[in-house]
C-alpha cells in the first residue's frame, strides 16, 4: 500500500517510448498484485487452469513484460524479502481485510451483485507461495533479470536507481521516493483503460514519472523531512497521528523542521519513529546483482504455460514479439514517434 | 459528388504508396482534386498526398469525403490491364463507389469516415535538401536489406550517403554531388531510420522519379516527390530512431 502522497505529488505524463533503451526496476509484488486484482473474469474469479491453479499473474507477466520489452524497456523484477518486524501490524491488517473481502465477495456472488463481487474479489487478491514461485519461474524462462531484496523491494530498487544501475524504479506506491529513488515511474505495467472501482466507467491510465529532486524542491522539504511527513501520516511501519494527512503533515514539517518539534507542537507520540526513519533512510539492499538479460527459453515458457491451459498460439506470438524486440533493442537505438515533434 | 476517370497505372501507383502505411484511408474531395493525410498506427510515419484534377483523364466533383479499403481497390485494379482507363463514380445513396473498366462494373462499399479524424501534422523546420532519383535510393536499400533493420541517411556539402551496420557486416551507398540532381546541405546531417518503412515507400516510387530528401540531425526526414506527371505529389514524414546513450 505505502504512503499515499498523491495529493501533493505532481507527476509528468510520459510515453513508454520515453523510457526506450532504459533499465527499469519493477516492484515485483506490486506488479503481481495488480495482475492478480485486475486480470479477472466478470464474476471476480481469477484466471485459473483446469486444476484450479491461479494464472492471472502469469498472463500479466507474459503480456505486460512483452509490451515493455517491445517499447525498448528492459525490466528488472525486484522481489521483496523478509518484511521488517515493524510491518507486522500492517500485514496482519491486510490479511484480515483480504479475508473479509473474500467473504463479502462470496456473499455478493450469491446475491447476484456482480459489480460488488468483482470489487470484493479484487480486494481479496493474495500472494501465495505458489504465485510467487511460478512468477519467478516464468520470469527466469523469459530471461528477465530478477533481484531478491533482503527486505523491502523498494529499498533495493531505490538503491539501484541511486547508483545508476537502473534508470527508474517502477511501482504504484510512493514509498520508493522515501527510500531514496531519484526517479519513480507509475502506471508502467498498467497503462491503458482502467475501470473506475464501484462505477460502470473507465478512465485512461497514463504512464507518469516523478523526479524526486524536483519534487523536494517544489514541496520545499528535504527527503529526510518528507520521511518525517510520512511518519506523521502513518506508514506501513507505524500508525501515525490521527487527522494528519499529506497537506497538514507538510505544513507541520515545513514550519517546525522535523518530527520532534512538530510533535511537541501538536502533541501526541509516535513510538519507534526513529526506527521507521532508519527503515526509509538506511534501507537494506544487496549490491552487485546480475542485471543482464538472459536467453529466452521459448519451449520452456510454452511448456509451462500450455500445461496451465494457455493457448500455445497466443503465448508463441508474445514470445516472438519479445524475440524480435530484443534483436532490435541490441542496436541501441530507439524508434521515436512523430508526436514528439508536435 | 465525385466522378472521375483515371489511368489504371496512375491509380495503381497512388494505392501502392498509401498502402505502405494504412489499410483504410479517407480521401478529401474538392472541385480542384483529391487529397489525403494518413498516419500509421504506431505514429512513425505520415503521408500527405494530393492529386489535382489534371492527374485524371476527366474529373468533376464537389466537396465530399470518401473512405476506402485499399485492399478492395487493389482487387479492382487486378481487373484492369495496362493502358486501361478506370471510371469511378460515387453513389451517395448507397454509400458506394462504382468502378467501370470496359464492360465490367464493380460496386464497392465505402468505409465510414465519421471516426477517421485528420492526423496532426508535426511542425518541422529542415534546412538540408537533396534531390536524387528513386532508382539510386532503391540500390542503396537493396544493399542495406541483407545487413540491418535500420538505415542511416547522411549528407554533407559534397555527398549523400545511405549506410547501415549490422552486428558484423556493413554496407553503404555513397553519392557524390555530381551524381545528384541537387545537394543543398549547409553542414553535416545524419539521422537513423527504420529500414522497412523507408524501403516500402521508396520501392513504391517509379525508379525515374526525382525524390527530394530533407534531412537533419536525429530528426524526422521529409520525403517529397511528384505524382502523375507533376499533377500531384506526396509529402512523407518518417520519425527517426535515436541512438540511446
Amino acid at each position: 500500500m505505502g504512503v499515499n502522497l498523491s495529493s501533493v505529488v505532481e507527476a509528468t505524463e510520459i510515453e513508454m517510448s520515453d523510457l526506450c533503451g532504459k533499465k527499469v526496476a519493477v516492484d515485483a509484488y506490486n506488479a503481481i498484485y495488480q495482475f492478480l486484482s485486475t486480470i479477472r473474469q466478470r464474476d471476480g474469479y481469477p484466471l485459473a487452469d483446469s486444476q484450479g491453479r491461479v494464472t492471472s499473474h502469469l498472463s500479466g507477466i507474459l503480456y505486460r513484460t512483452a509490451n515493455l520489452i517491445e517499447a525498448g524497456i528492459e525490466p528488472v523484477y525486484v522481489f521483496d524479502g523478509k518484511p521488517h518486524v515493524m510491518k507486522a501490524d500492517t500485514l496482519r491488517e491486510r490479511r484480515d481485510r483480504r479475508e473479509k473481502a473474500e467473504e463479502e465477495w462470496m456473499e455478493a456472488v450469491e446475491a447476484g451483485d456482480m459489480e460488488r463481487a468483482f470489487t470484493k474479489a479484487q480486494q481479496s487478491s493474495r500472494m501465495t507461495d505458489e504465485v510467487r514461485d511460478t512468477s519467478i519461474e516464468l520470469l527466469g524462462l523469459m530471461g528477465v533479470p530478477i533481484v531478491m531484496a533482503p527486505s523491502d523491494g523498494e529499498a533495493q530498487s531505490a538503491h539501484m536507481c541511486a547508483v545508476g544501475e537502473v534508470h527508474a524504479a517502477a511501482s504504484q506506491d510512493y514509498d520508493s521516493i522515501l527510500f531514496g529513488s531519484p526517479r519513480l515511474v507509475r502506471n508502467l505495467t498498467s497503462s491503458g483503460r482502467r475501470k473506475i472501482p464501484g462505477r460502470n466507467a473507465y478512465r485512461d491510465v497514463r504512464t507518469e514519472i516523478i523526479e524526486s529532486g524536483e519534487l523536494f524542491g517544489t514541496l520545499g522539504v528535504t527527503r529526510e523531512q518528507l520521511v518525517d511527513v510520512a511518519i506523521l501520516m502513518g506508514t506501513d511501519f507505524n500508525p501515525g497521528i490521527k487527522g494528519i494527512g499529506p497537506k497538514r503533515g507538510l505544513d507541520l514539517i515545513r514550519k517546525h523542521g522535523d518530527i520532534e518539534s512538530a510533535l511537541a507542537h501538536v502533541g501526541g507520540e509516535i513510538p519507534g519513529y526513529q526506527e521507521v526513519r532508519d527503515i526509509f533512510l538506511r534501507g537494506e539492499y544487496v549490491e552487485g546483482s546480475d542485471l543482464s538479460v538472459g536467453g529466452l527459453d521459448f519451449d520452456g515458457v510454452v511448456g509451462m504455460l500450455t500445461e496451465r491451459d494457455f493457448s500455445a498460439a497466443r503465448v508463441e506470438a508474445a514470445l516472438k514479439r519479445i524475440e524480435e524486440a530484443r534483436k532490435t533493442n541490441r542496436s541501441k537505438s530507439c524508434q521515436r514517434s512523430l508526436s514528439d515533434w508536435f | 459528388m465525385f466522378k472521375a476517370e483515371v489511368k489504371s497505372e496512375t491509380l495503381k501507383g497512388v494505392v501502392n504508396i498509401i498502402s505502405t502505411l494504412v489499410d483504410e484511408v479517407k480521401f478529401t474531395v474538392g472541385s480542384e482534386g483529391i487529397s489525403l493525410k494518413a498516419v500509421d498506427p504506431a505514429h512513425v510515419a505520415m503521408i500527405e498526398l494530393r492529386m489535382e484534377a489534371g492527374a485524371f483523364e476527366s474529373f468533376s466533383a464537389s466537396d465530399t469525403e470518401i473512405g476506402v479499403d485499399l485492399d478492395k481497390i487493389k482487387d479492382v485494379l487486378k481487373l484492369a490491364g495496362s493502358g486501361d482507363v478506370i471510371s469511378m463514380e460515387q453513389d451517395e445513396d448507397h454509400g458506394r463507389l462504382v468502378f467501370r473498366i470496359g464492360n465490367i462494373t464493380r460496386r464497392m462499399n465505402l468505409v465510414d469516415t465519421s471516426s477517421m479524424s485528420d492526423p496532426k501534422v508535426p511542425q518541422l523546420d529542415i534546412q538540408s535538401s537533396i534531390l536524387v532519383s528513386a532508382g539510386e535510393l532503391q540500390k542503396g536499400i537493396r544493399a542495406a536489406e541483407t545487413v540491418s533493420d535500420h538505415i542511416a541517411l547522411t549528407a554533407d556539402a559534397d555527398f549523400f550517403e545511405l549506410s547501415c551496420e549490422g552486428d558484423t557486416d556493413s554496407a553503404n551507398l555513397r553519392l557524390e554531388a555530381s551524381m545528384l540532381e541537387r545537394l543543398d546541405v549547409p553542414g553535416r546531417v545524419r539521422s537513423l531510420f527504420p529500414l522497412d518503412y523507408f524501403s516500402n515507400l521508396i520501392k513504391a516510387v517509379p525508379a525515374d522519379t526525382k525524390v527530394e530528401i530533407r534531412l537533419d540531425n536525429d530528426y524526422p526526414v521529409k520525403i517529397k516527390f511528384p505524382l502523375a506527371d507533376g499533377n500531384g505529389g506526396v509529402d512523407y514524414l518518417l520519425a527517426p530512431r535515436i541512438e540511446s546513450d
